[in-house]
C-alpha cells in the first residue's frame, strides 16, 4: 500500500478506465453514423446511492443530466434485479430531449441486496419519431417531438423485454438502425458490469465504498479551491437567444452568481418564461451548463505549489460547493408539455455564455470571450428512392471559439456543451442521398481584438431526393460577445439554394426540400479579447 | 547467410546488432541528433572493423527521421491539392477539441498552411462515377501556384479517389513531369474518410523529402563502407529497400517501436516457443509501448496518430502512454499524485542527472535502491543520489509521508499507467492477460516488470538478453513486407460482388509481384495473405478477418470475430465488405542467437547486498542459473528488479525467465 495521494490517483484512473471502455464498446458496435462517427454519446458510473462517481469525457451536456436519470430510476423503478437495464428519454423524468436515450443498470455486490452501483449510457439517436425526420424539428409541444419513454425495463434479468422493444421500434423512422444502436448501449452496460464485478472482487465492497467517498471528497476540495479563488461578491450577466422559432422576440437569459468563501449560488431568476418553440431547457440541462463552466475554471487552478488536476474529476463531489437556482416554468427550467429539443443544444450554449460572462467580471484574466454559442443542428430525412427505405441524417456544425487573455480562438471547432465529431463527407454520401458541396472556414468572421476570435464554417449540402429538413440554430441576430474591448464575432447565416436562387432561412425552421436543393449553413465566429491594435 | 547489421536510432543512443556466421555482436553509441545517419554509419564501420567483415553485408535500420520531422514540424514545404470546396478539410479535421474542459483550445497547426491548400474543379460520386471531369487547365493552374509559392512537395487528396483514382493520377503525372515530388491519396491510403486520408497523404508529402535525403546519405555512406543493401523497418513490421521506403516515407513513422515488437517476438519464439502468446512492454524515458502478439502473424491495426496527425496505414498494433523513466511526479491541488505525461526528457533529465529539479520515476527508483548510481548506462554516467533524494523529499513533504513512501507511491502510480496501457491492448481487445507472458525491454522496463505483471495477474515475465538493444535485433529479423489495400464499398446498385473482389485482388497481386521483384524476391518466394475489413451494413467501424471468396464463410468469420471483440454478434444481420487488404511478405533468414557467455551461479555472480536485495551481475550468470527475489540484476544498459516472491532462471541464450 502506498500513500493515499497515490491510491486516489490510481482509483480515479480505474473508474475512468471503466467508463472509457464502456464508451469504446458503444461507439464501436453502434450502427448510426451519429454515434459511431460523431460520438454523440456518454457513459458514467454511479454509486449505490445514485451519486455520480466517474464519467467518460465525451459530451459536457450529458454531465449534469445523467445524475437526474439515475435519481429517477431509483425513485420510479422498484425491485431492481441483476441483469435489468432501464431505458428512458422523458425530459421531465430524467431525460433532456427526446433523441437522447439513456439506459441505467444496477450492479450488485452480493445477492440478494440493494444495488452496489449503477451504470449509465446516453446516446443521441438519429430519429425517435415525431413530426420531422431526425426529431429535432421546431415543435410547440413535446407530443410533436417524438416518442416519450418513461423509465421502463428494456432488458429484464438479462432477457430483452420484447413488448418494450416493439413499441419503441414501431414509433421511429429507422427501426433497424435504432435496434442496432440500442443493442450497442446494452453491450456497453455488459462491458461495464463485468469491469465493476472485477473491481469488487479485487478491492472488496467495503474498501471500494471508502475509496469512492475519498474520491468525492477530493473533487469537492478541488472545486472549493476554485471558488475560493473567485473574489467574494455578486456577478451578473445577461444575454439572449434570437427567438424561439415562432416569435422573433429575443429570449433573455440572466444570471447572478453570488460567491461567499468557498461556495457559489448561481441564480437564473429573471430569465424568460417557457417559450412556445422548442428551445426550453429542463433543469438537468441548466445544471450541466453551470457545472461545465466551473470545471473549465479548474484547468486554470493554481494554489501555492500545487497544480490543477491532470484530468478533471467528473463526479458529484465537484458540484457540492455550487448551488443552482432555477425559476419554475422558465426557459431554464421547463415543465411538461413544453417542447424541448433545442434546450439541450442551443439554450445550453447560451447558459454557458451567461455564466462565463458573469465569471469574467470576477476573473477578467482567466475567462475567454464567447464562442459560437450554437450547435447548428441540421436534420434531413425522407425516403431513399434507390433503396426505397426511410433515412434520417443528423449533424451539428462547428464554429469559431472565443479568444482568451493570451490566445486566439480556434477556427471550425465545437465549443462548450458539445464535442461531437463531424460525419466524414464520404461516409455521408455512402450512406444517404446527399452530396456535400462545400466545407470550409468562413474567414473574417472571428471578432477582432488583441487576440482574435476563431472563424465559423460554411457547409453546403445538396439533397439528391425530395426530403424534409430542419434547421435549429442561433446567434443569427445576436453576436458572440467579445471581452475586455475585443469585438463580437460575426453572426451565422443560412441559405437555401434552389434553381439558381438564394433564399434566406430563419435560424429555426422546417423545410420541404426538392431534389437538387442545397442547404448552406454558415456558422458564427467567436468573440475577440482585448482591444485591437493595442499593446 | 551473409552478414547483417541491425541499427535502431533512439533519442540518446543508437543500438546495433551484427549477425555473422560465427556469432553475434551488439554495440551502443551516442546518437547524433544533427544527423542521425552519422552515428549509424560510424557504428557500422566500427562493427565491421571489429569483426573483419566487409562484403555481402546488409544493413536493416529502424529510423526516427520521419517521426522527428513530423513531431518537430521540420518537413518539406508542402502544398495540398483538393476537390473544389474542400481545402479546409485538413484544418477542420473532425471538428472536435482535444480537452473538453479547457477554454484555451490547442490544436496542432495543419501541416499545410492555408495559402498552400489549392483546389481543382472536379468531382467523383459515392458510386465512383465522374460528376465533374478534371480539366488539364485546372491541373496546370494548381501546379503553377504550388511552384510559385515555393512548395517542395505536393499532396493530392480528392473525394472518392479510392473508387476512381484517375484524377489524382493525372495530377501526379503532370507534377512529376515538372519535377515536383508528389504523394497521391489513392496510392498512400486508398481508403474512405477524407480527413484521415488527407492527413496521411499530407504527412507523407511532408516527410518524404526529408526521409529521401536521409536515406540517400545513409545509402551512400553505407555503400562506401562496403554494405550492399540498406533496408528500412516499416510501421507494419516489415522492411523495404531504402529507395522504396523513401517513396512511402510515412510508412516508417513507427519504425523503431515496430522493430521492438519484432525483436520481442523473435526472442519469444525461441525462448518460449512459437505458440506462446506475449504482451510486449517497452518502457523508455518519456513513453511506454505495449503490444499484444500471438500466433504466427504479426498483429497490426489500420491507423495511428503521431503528434495529433492521424496516419491511416497498417501499423503494428501498439498502444503508447506518456509515462516513462523521465516522467515528472506532482501533487495536484486536491491531493492526488500524478505521474507524467510531462517528462524531464534527456535535458534537464531526472533530478539525479544533476540539472533537473522535478522528481521523476528514475529518481524514485534511485531512492528505492533499484538503480545503482555508479553503474548507470554502463558507467557512462554517474547519478547523484542526493539530488534524487532531495527532489523526492520535497514531494514527500507536500504529501506528508516519509521519503521512501513517496518514492514507492511514484512507482505505484506510474505502474498504474503501464497497467492501463496493457489493459488497452489485452482486455479491451477481448484477451485475458493472465494467459500471456510479459516480455519486458527498454531501459526502464525491467525495473517495473514484476509489479506490472502482478497487477495484471500475470505469472510469467521474459527479460531478453541485452534488452537495451532488442529493437536492433528486431530489425535484423525483419521480413520484407508490403501492404496493399482498396476500399471497395460504394453506394447503390454499384455494390461490388465476389467477382469484383477477385478482380481487385488480381490487380493488387500484379502490383505486389512487380514491387517485390524490385525488392529482390521472385514469384513463389513470397507469402501472400488476404484480409478483408467487414462490418454490419451501416456500422462504421470494421473488423479484419481472413478473406474467403465464399461469402458464407467470410460472414461466419466476421460474426465470430465480433463476438470475441464485443461479446455479441448478430448472425441474422447482413454484412458488408469495406476494404480488401493484401500483405505480401518476403521471408528473411532468421538470425541465430549465441549461447550465453556467463559461467557463474547466483552466488558467484553476486556483487553486493543492499538492504534485503542482493545485487547480481547478470552477464556473469551461466545457463541454468537460478535465483530468488528480492534481487537486482544489473547489466550495462538495463536493470531488472526481481521482486520478492519471484524466481528467475537463465536459459541457454541468456534470456531471463521470471516466474511466481
Amino acid at each position: 500500500m502506498s500513500a493515499p495521494a497515490a491510491e486516489r490517483s490510481l482509483f480515479a484512473g480505474l473508474l475512468a478506465g471503466i467508463c472509457d471502455e464502456m464508451l469504446e464498446t458503444l461507439v464501436r458496435t453502434a450502427y448510426s453514423p451519429n454515434i459511431k462517427e460523431r460520438r454523440d454519446c456518454s457513459t458514467a458510473l454511479f454509486d449505490g446511492r445514485g451519486r455520480l462517481v466517474a464519467q467518460a469525457a465525451a459530451i459536457p451536456v450529458h454531465l449534469g443530466a445523467m445524475p437526474m436519470s439515475v435519481a429517477t430510476v431509483l425513485q420510479a423503478v422498484h425491485d431492481l434485479r441483476r441483469g435489468d437495464v432501464i431505458v428512458l428519454n422523458d425530459p421531465f423524468r430524467g431525460g433532456t430531449h427526446l433523441p437522447d436515450i439513456t439506459m441505467v443498470s444496477p450492479v450488485f455486490a452480493s445477492e440478494p441486496g440493494t444495488p452496489f452501483a449503477f451504470l449509465a449510457t446516453r446516446a443521441h439517436h438519429a430519429d425517435v419519431g415525431g413530426f420531422s425526420p431526425g426529431s429535432m424539428g421546431l415543435s410547440r409541444e413535446i407530443y410533436q417531438e417524438g416518442l416519450r419513454i418513461p423509465p421502463v425495463r428494456l432488458i429484464e434479468e438479462g432477457r430483452p423485454a420484447r413488448d418494450v422493444w416493439e413499441i419503441v421500434l414501431a414509433n421511429v423512422r429507422t427501426p433497424d438502425e435504432r435496434r442496432g444502436d440500442l443493442r450497442a448501449q446494452v453491450a456497453a452496460h455488459e462491458t461495464g458490469a463485468a469491469r465493476i464485478q472485477e473491481a469488487i472482487r479485487s478491492y472488496g465492497p467495503i474498501a471500494l465504498g471508502e475509496r469512492t467517498e475519498d474520491l468525492l471528497d477530493y473533487a469537492e476540495r478541488l472545486m472549493r479551491a476554485v471558488v475560493r479563488g473567485i473574489p467574494d461578491g455578486d456577478y451578473t450577466f445577461e444575454d439572449q437567444l434570437d427567438g424561439d422559432g415562432f416569435h422573433d422576440a429575443p429570449v433573455p437569459i440572466c444570471v447572478r452568481i453570488s460567491v461567499t468563501g468557498e461556495e457559489a449560488v448561481v441564480d437564473f431568476t429573471g430569465s424568460a418564461p417557457e417559450c412556445e418553440g422548442g428551445i426550453n431547457a429542463v433543469e438537468a440541462v441548466t445544471r450541466s451548463a453551470v457545472y461545465y463552466a466551473f470545471l473549465c475554471l479548474l484547468a486554470t487552478l493554481r494554489e501555492g505549489d500545487s497544480a490543477p488536476p491532470r484530468e478533471p474529476p467528473l463526479n458529484a463531489g465537484c458540484f457540492r460547493p455550487i448551488r443552482v437556482v432555477v425559476p419554475a416554468a422558465s426557459v431554464v427550467n421547463a415543465g411538461p408539455p413544453c417542447a424541448v429539443a433545442g434546450g439541450n443544444v442551443e439554450t445550453s450554449q447560451r447558459i454557458v455564455d451567461v455564466v462565463l460572462g458573469a465569471l469574467a467580471g470576477a476573473l477578467p484574466e482567466v475567462v475567454s470571450a464567447a464562442s459560437q454559442g450554437t450547435m447548428n443542428n441540421l436534420t434531413v430525412g425522407g425516403l431513399d428512392p434507390r433503396t426505397v427505405s426511410p433515412w434520417a441524417f443528423y449533424e451539428t456544425i462547428a464554429g469559431g471559439t472565443g479568444a482568451g487573455p493570451s490566445w486566439d480562438g480556434a477556427d471550425g471547432v465545437h465549443s462548450h456543451m458539445t464535442n461531437t465529431w463531424n460525419t466524414p463527407i464520404e461516409a455521408v454520401e455512402l450512406a444517404y442521398p446527399l452530396r456535400v458541396e462545400r466545407y470550409e472556414i468562413r474567414r473574417g468572421t472571428g471578432g477582432l481584438g488583441k487576440w482574435r476570435g476563431g472563424n465559423g464554417i460554411r457547409r453546403d449540402i445538396r439533397v439528391l431526393a425530395d426530403a424534409r429538413g430542419a434547421l435549429l440554430a442561433d446567434r443569427r441576430t445576436s453576436r458572440p460577445y467579445g471581452l475586455q474591448g475585443g469585438a463580437c464575432g460575426e453572426p451565422g447565416e443560412d441559405r437555401l439554394l434552389r434553381e439558381g436562387r438564394e433564399i434566406a432561412l430563419a435560424s429555426k425552421t422546417v423545410l420541404d426540400l426538392r431534389a437538387g436543393d442545397v442547404i448552406s449553413v454558415r456558422t458564427p465566429g467567436g468573440g475577440g479579447w482585448g482591444p485591437a491594435g493595442g499593446v | 547467410m551473409g552478414v547483417r547489421i541491425g541499427a535502431d536510432t533512439g533519442g540518446t543512443f543508437t543500438d546495433f546488432v551484427l549477425v555473422h556466421p560465427d556469432g553475434v555482436r551488439s554495440w551502443k553509441a551516442p546518437s547524433t541528433p544533427d544527423d542521425f545517419s552519422c552515428a549509424v554509419l560510424e557504428g557500422v564501420s566500427w562493427l565491421l572493423g571489429q569483426t573483419g567483415h566487409v562484403a555481402g553485408t546488409e544493413l536493416v535500420h529502424a529510423s526516427t527521421v520521419a517521426t522527428n520531422a513530423l513531431l518537430e514540424r521540420r518537413g518539406a514545404k508542402t502544398a495540398l491539392v483538393t476537390t473544389r470546396g474542400f481545402k479546409d478539410v485538413l484544418a477542420i479535421g473532425r471538428q472536435a477539441r482535444p480537452d473538453l474542459y479547457d477554454l484555451r483550445i490547442v490544436r496542432p497547426d495543419p501541416l499545410v498552411p492555408e495559402p498552400l491548400r489549392l483546389e481543382v474543379e472536379e468531382r467523383v460520386s459515392a458510386e465512383g462515377e465522374v460528376l465533374v471531369p478534371l480539366a488539364s487547365t485546372e491541373i496546370e493552374a494548381a501546379l503553377d501556384r504550388a511552384r510559385n509559392s515555393g512548395a517542395e512537395s505536393i499532396a493530392v487528396c480528392l473525394l472518392f479517389s479510392f473508387l476512381h483514382p484517375d484524377h489524382e493520377r493525372a495530377i501526379g503525372e503532370r507534377a512529376r513531369a515538372r519535377g515536383l515530388a508528389c504523394s497521391l491519396s489513392s496510392v498512400i491510403a486508398p481508403e474512405f474518410r477524407e480527413y484521415e486520408r488527407t492527413s496521411t497523404t499530407v504527412a507523407n508529402a511532408f516527410v518524404a523529402p526529408v526521409v529521401e535525403r536521409y536515406v540517400r546519405r545513409l545509402s551512400e555512406g553505407a555503400s562506401e563502407a562496403g554494405i550492399d543493401r540498406v533496408r528500412i523497418v516499416q510501421s507494419n513490421g516489415g522492411s523495404l529497400d531504402a529507395r522504396s521506403a523513401a517513396e512511402r516515407a510515412v510508412q516508417t513513422i513507427l519504425s523503431g517501436p515496430a522493430a521492438g515488437v519484432l525483436g520481442a517476438r523473435e526472442v519469444a519464439r525461441r525462448a518460449l516457443g512459437a505458440a506462446d502468446p506475449i504482451i510486449t512492454f517497452d518502457m523508455g524515458g518519456t513513453s511506454t509501448d505495449a503490444s499484444l502478439q500471438e500466433g504466427r502473424v504479426l498483429r497490426t491495426t489500420t491507423g495511428t496518430a503521431i503528434g495529433g496527425v492521424p496516419i491511416q496505414i497498417p501499423v503494428v498494433d501498439i498502444h503508447t502512454v506518456g509515462a516513462g523513466g523521465g516522467s515528472i511526479a506532482r501533487l495536484d491541488a486536491g491531493g492526488a499524485l500524478a505521474v507524467g505525461p510531462e517528462s524531464a526528457g534527456a535535458d534537464p533529465g531526472p533530478a539525479c542527472y544533476g540539472r533537473g529539479e522535478d522528481p521523476t520515476v528514475t529518481d524514485a527508483n534511485v531512492v528505492l535502491g533499484r538503480i545503482d548510481p555508479g553503474r548507470f548506462l554502463g558507467g557512462r554516467m554517474t547519478l547523484d543520489p542526493g539530488r534524487a533524494e532531495g527532489a523526492l523529499a520535497r514531494l514527500a513533504a507536500m504529501m506528508k509521508v516519509p521519503v521512501q513512501e513517496a518514492a514507492r507511491s511514484v512507482v505505484r502510480v506510474v505502474n498504474g499507467r503501464m497497467e492501463h496501457a496493457v489493459r488497452v491492448v489485452s482486455v479491451r481487445r477481448g484477451h485475458d492477460p493472465r494467459a500471456f507472458t510479459l516480455v519486458s525491454f527498454g531501459g526502464a522496463g525491467g525495473l517495473h516488470a514484476c509489479a506490472l505483471a502482478e497487477a495484471l495477474g500475470m505469472t510469467r515475465v521474459l527479460v531478453p538478453r541485452d534488452p537495451g538493444v532488442l529493437s536492433a535485433w528486431g530489425a535484423v529479423a525483419c521480413d520484407v513486407v508490403r501492404d496493399y489495400s482498396r476500399t471497395v464499398l460504394r453506394r447503390g446498385s454499384g455494390r461490388p460482388g465476389p467477382s469484383d473482389f477477385l478482380a481487385v485482388y488480381d490487380e493488387l497481386h500484379r502490383l505486389a509481384e512487380r514491387e517485390m521483384m524490385e525488392e529482390g524476391f521472385v514469384q513463389g518466394g513470397v507469402v501472400a495473405t488476404r484480409v478483408a475489413d467487414l462490418r454490419y451494413v451501416s456500422q462504421s467501424y470494421e473488423l479484419s478477418v481472413p478473406f474467403d471468396d465464399d461469402r458464407e464463410a467470410l460472414a461466419g468469420a466476421f460474426h465470430a470475430a465480433h463476438e470475441r471483440r464485443y461479446g455479441h454478434c448478430d448472425p441474422g444481420e447482413p454484412v458488408e465488405i469495406v476494404t480488401l487488404r493484401l500483405r505480401v511478405a518476403g521471408p528473411v533468414e532468421r538470425p541465430e542467437p549465441e549461447p550465453v557467455r556467463g559461467t557463474a551461479d547466483a552466488a558467484g555472480a553476486t556483487l553486493a547486498r543492499s538492504g534485503d536485495h542482493r545485487i547480481v551481475d547478470r552477464e556473469a550468470l551461466r545457463a541454468g542459473a537460478r535465483l530468488e527475489g528480492p534481487a537486482l540484476l544489473v547489466e550495462p544498459y538495463a536493470t531488472t528488479h526481481l521482486a520478492a516472491g519471484w524466481r528467475a532462471r537463465v536459459d541457454a541464450w541468456g534470456h531471463l525467465h521470471l516466474e511466481r
